[in-house]
């Protein structure tokens, strides 16, 4: 019997996170990769709809209070000096980074900005 | 690289963004150290029923069992769930310390630019996010991933490359047939990435080889297409003599325009004087059968077959031909001996 132990990574409290979802996927310009890089801007109107200005686009979205929360696990393969309070060895565990009660969901096509207005036809 | 406030209000003036009409506080968004993709495998989300989630915030645990042929379950103090997977296309970012409308109208905040950075390192180590308006970076985990977002986004730029790619060839004087791959990176290399270059070629050619050296093929009508595009999309419509003489002017010398390149793409209005073409991209169009019919009728009355079935073709299905489409959102009648079609019901 495989057990997985799925627990808080700390007490006190879980930090809340917001999820993001879009269509599509999001490639670095260059090979060098995402990591490090600017993604946009992201505001909310007045009345709540969040904004995104990513590139030369502007995508439209919704905040979605999610009925059923997700909680963010990062699963923990044990070393060899991970033991219990007994000397038992831990087996792997997933830990509850954060929790998120709430998501941004882009699901319209982005609009373009446009910058260059050509020669006049 | 932190962005500044005046940073984010160029950008807002060159969306077109009214500021008035935002809220002050803007998220700044940016990819943590790990986003390069490594990482992705060691985060999952587990969705939880209100009473569970509770269980976790009170500080207990719950717990994975199950033997190797059974179905795994998830246990909490005295209930037992089922477990799934569920997979998305859609890509999932999180946004730790990012705030919603309403936290924000709450908080009579001071602060305008929340800038999100935050290593990997940290929160395996540490695991707490910090929960102050400052400094949570971006982690960001493809859920899965389709393709063809890219393109959309850069099309611009596609154009751009596109651009020095013709030029190249116009001034090497090679056939379109045999554009040299190495040649290019090498002549063009210092104007942009090289992998861009090769995409370039790959969406508007192809890739062949010939006594070892690769080339490319261009296509003529996608490029006589995607020049149309850049011509229309920066108007409302366009006198249609005025357009092909421009058109043909810009593809590159020795490519022949023709308006049946551009199906799904631009509508010709021969009845207006004079003729006119504008922009309309089957893609902007909904994705509903109903919605997508009225609003091609929306957009014009009565339209032939021949002019409808680019903007319907998408939706046929195995189930479906143009005809059983068009028979079953419109109604027929005869004008100046041709079929047409227009709407079963008014359109307001």
């Amino acid at each position: 019997m495989v057990q997985i132990v799925v627990s808080s990574a700390r007490a006190g409290g879980l930090a809340e996170w917001v999820l993001m979802e879009l269509q599509g996927e999001i490639e670095a310009r260059y090979s060098t990769g995402l990591a490090g890089n600017l993604l946009g801007d992201l505001h909310y109107t007045t009345e709540g709809t969040p904004v995104l200005i990513v590139g030369h686009h502007i995508l439209y979205g919704k905040i979605i209070h999610l009925e059923k929360p997700f909680a963010v696990l990062v699963k923990h393969t044990p070393g060899n000096q991970d033991c219990d309070e007994l000397g038992r060895e831990i087996g792997t565990r997933y830990l509850v980074t954060a929790l998120i009660k709430d998501k941004i969901l882009f699901k319209t096509r982005p609009k373009p900005i446009i910058t260059n207005v050509p020669k006049k036809v | 690289m932190k962005r500044t406030r005046e940073e984010v209000d160029a950008t807002l003036q060159i969306a077109k963004l009214n500021a008035a009409e935002l809220l002050p506080a803007v998220h700044c968004l940016g990819f943590g150290p790990g986003a390069s993709g490594a990482a992705a495998g060691d985060f999952c989300l587990l969705e939880l029923e209100p009473t569970l989630c509770q269980q976790l915030e009170d500080g207990h645990s719950l717990v994975i069992r199950g033997d190797k042929d059974e179905q795994a379950v998830l246990c909490s103090k005295d209930k037992t769930y089922d477990l799934k997977i569920a997979d998305t296309s859609n890509m999932l970012l999180f946004i730790p310390g990012c705030k919603t409308p309403d936290q924000l109208k709450k908080e009579d905040s001071h602060c305008n630019i929340i800038h999100t950075e935050y290593t990997t390192e940290d929160l395996l180590d540490q695991i707490q996010a910090s929960e102050e308006e400052i400094m949570t970076q971006l982690q960001v985990l493809n859920a899965c991933e389709i393709g063809g977002y890219w393109r959309i986004l850069e099309f611009d730029y596609e154009m751009k490359l596109l651009n020095h790619v013709t030029q190249l060839v116009d001034s090497e004087s090679w056939s379109f047939s045999k554009v040299p791959l190495n040649t290019c990176l090498q002549e063009l290399g210092p104007l942009e990435p090289e992998e861009m270059i090769e995409h370039c070629l790959k969406c508007y050619g192809k890739k062949y080889v010939d006594e070892g050296e690769v080339y490319f093929e261009l296509d003529a009508d996608k490029i006589c297409r995607a020049t149309a595009q850049m011509l229309l999309q920066n108007a409302v419509k366009f006198n249609l003599a005025e357009f092909q003489e421009v058109w043909q002017q810009s593809v590159p010398e020795g490519m022949i325009t023709s308006l049946d390149q551009l199906k799904g793409l631009a509508l010709v209005d021969r009845h207006s004087r004079p003729e006119i073409i504008s922009l309309l991209k089957v893609d902007d169009l909904p994705e509903d059968n109903q919605e997508r019919f009225n609003s091609l009728f929306s957009l014009r009355e009565k339209w032939t077959e021949e002019d409808i079935a680019p903007y319907i073709q998408d939706l046929c299905g195995e189930k479906q031909t143009i005809g059983a489409l068009l028979t079953k959102y419109s109604r027929s009648s005869m004008q100046n001996g041709v079929k047409v079609y227009n709407s079963r019901r008014p359109i307001s």
